[in-house]
């Protein structure tokens, strides 16, 4: 087996190293983090450098190229990960909404001037 | 009574509505929510114009939606603390604040809840609104998604002026913080509206409203392109909201 050292191989293999030192100086105290990086870097960077193994780890499974071998997982990944980051979002923006809606009902005021004392602003009797 | 930037136009709105409603004003109680405005609304000057309406003024701290705020004055309404001290409120309205609708017209789909009905919306078409052909256009073919989506046949889809039995207003619980809230209310009222068993399913009207559609209404209201943002925050809710609970 030996190196493909494309221009293309080498610009990616770059761009993920130049990721890395980036990441590593602004994570620096994410250790655990940079670590599965690196280590999700450096087996990228071995599949372009050596497109062999992915051909042949696809040919094991049936896949007929070695870039969809990477491919395939990795959109069901991205997609996944959307999928959960917007449930997430949707579920942070729901609770700030109800926060957001206890403060304006705790808050809330009668023009007159009539709050009803003992209701609405009183922290021993909070809205609910 | 939702309101987002409205200022001088709110009180407007509030004063028109305190003289409109003759002697129903003084069984009125406005619930105004501030929707995060960049100037909190100043609730000294709305005082004296309102009397002698009841008016409540909530805010929100950030801007959320018409929608966010919308349910926050339907919880007010609904929660004992701010009902009248001889029992709850005989019916709810929604309605906009930027004085698109009319004071006589809320005191007919009032007359509608006393008459029977428990949901009364409002149609702008049959009340001889000057409505600009483009929006025309556009709630023409809300009409059409909505009764896909629903099931309701109604002549107007997305008219804010509504009002509702109390026991209507408890099943509308609103989680479209923005412009979808009107989708999901037509999706509420449909569910109670064929409801079984049959005695327990909410009757609805609709009824000839006028909608003024004046400059300043014309500049604050939405783009057609606000269509394809309640159609995505829709698909958000279908992908991602939480299962209908207990009504709040």
């Amino acid at each position: 087996m030996r190196a493909e050292l494309t221009p293309a191989a080498v610009a990616l293999v770059v761009l993920l190293a130049a990721l890395l030192v980036h990441d590593g100086l602004t994570l620096a105290r994410h250790r655990r983090v940079l670590a599965i990086q690196a280590a999700a870097f450096a087996a990228g960077a071995l599949l372009i450098v050596f497109p062999e193994i992915a051909r042949r780890l696809a040919h094991a499974v049936g896949i007929g190229r070695g870039v969809d071998f990477v491919l395939y997982p990795l959109v069901i990944w991205l997609v996944r990960e959307s999928l959960l980051s917007r449930r997430r979002y949707h579920e942070q923006h729901e609770r700030l909404t109800e926060m957001c809606r206890a403060v304006a009902m705790l808050q809330a005021r009668d023009v007159r001037g009539e709050s009803p004392a003992g209701r609405v602003g009183d922290p021993a009797r909070p809205a609910p | 009574m939702p309101a987002y930037n409205e200022g001088e136009r709110l009180t407007a709105t509030l004063e028109g509505l305190a003289r409109g409603l003759g002697d129903r004003a003084r069984a009125t109680t406005v619930f105004v929510v501030d929707d995060g405005s960049v100037h909190a609304l100043r609730t000294d000057s709305l005082r004296q114009v309102t009397s002698p309406m009841r008016v409540v003024v909530a805010r929100h701290p950030i801007n959320l939606g018409q929608g966010a705020a919308l349910e926050t004055a339907r919880r007010m309404a609904l929660h004992p603390q701010w009902q009248p001290a001889d029992g709850p409120f005989d019916v709810l309205v929604t309605m906009d604040s930027d004085g698109q609708h009319q004071p006589h017209d809320v005191l007919k789909l009032v007359d509608a809840i006393e008459g029977g009905a428990d949901v009364a919306l409002g149609d702008r078409f049959a009340g001889g609104s000057n409505v600009p052909s483009s929006r025309r256009i556009v709630l023409h073919l809300a009409r059409f998604f909505e009764r896909a989506l629903t099931g309701l046949a109604l002549a107007d889809a997305h008219n804010g002026l509504r009002a509702f039995r109390p026991r209507a207003m408890a099943a509308m619980r609103i989680r479209q913080n923005r412009m979808a809230h009107a989708t999901e209310l037509l999706q509420h009222i449909a569910r109670a509206a064929f409801g079984r068993p049959a005695h327990a399913a909410l009757s609805l009207v609709e009824v000839p409203v006028s909608v003024v559609y004046n400059d300043e209404v014309r500049a604050k209201g939405q783009r057609a392109s606000g269509a394809v943002a309640i159609v995505v925050d829709l698909m958000h809710a279908f992908l991602f909201g939480a299962e209908p609970s207990e009504p709040v």
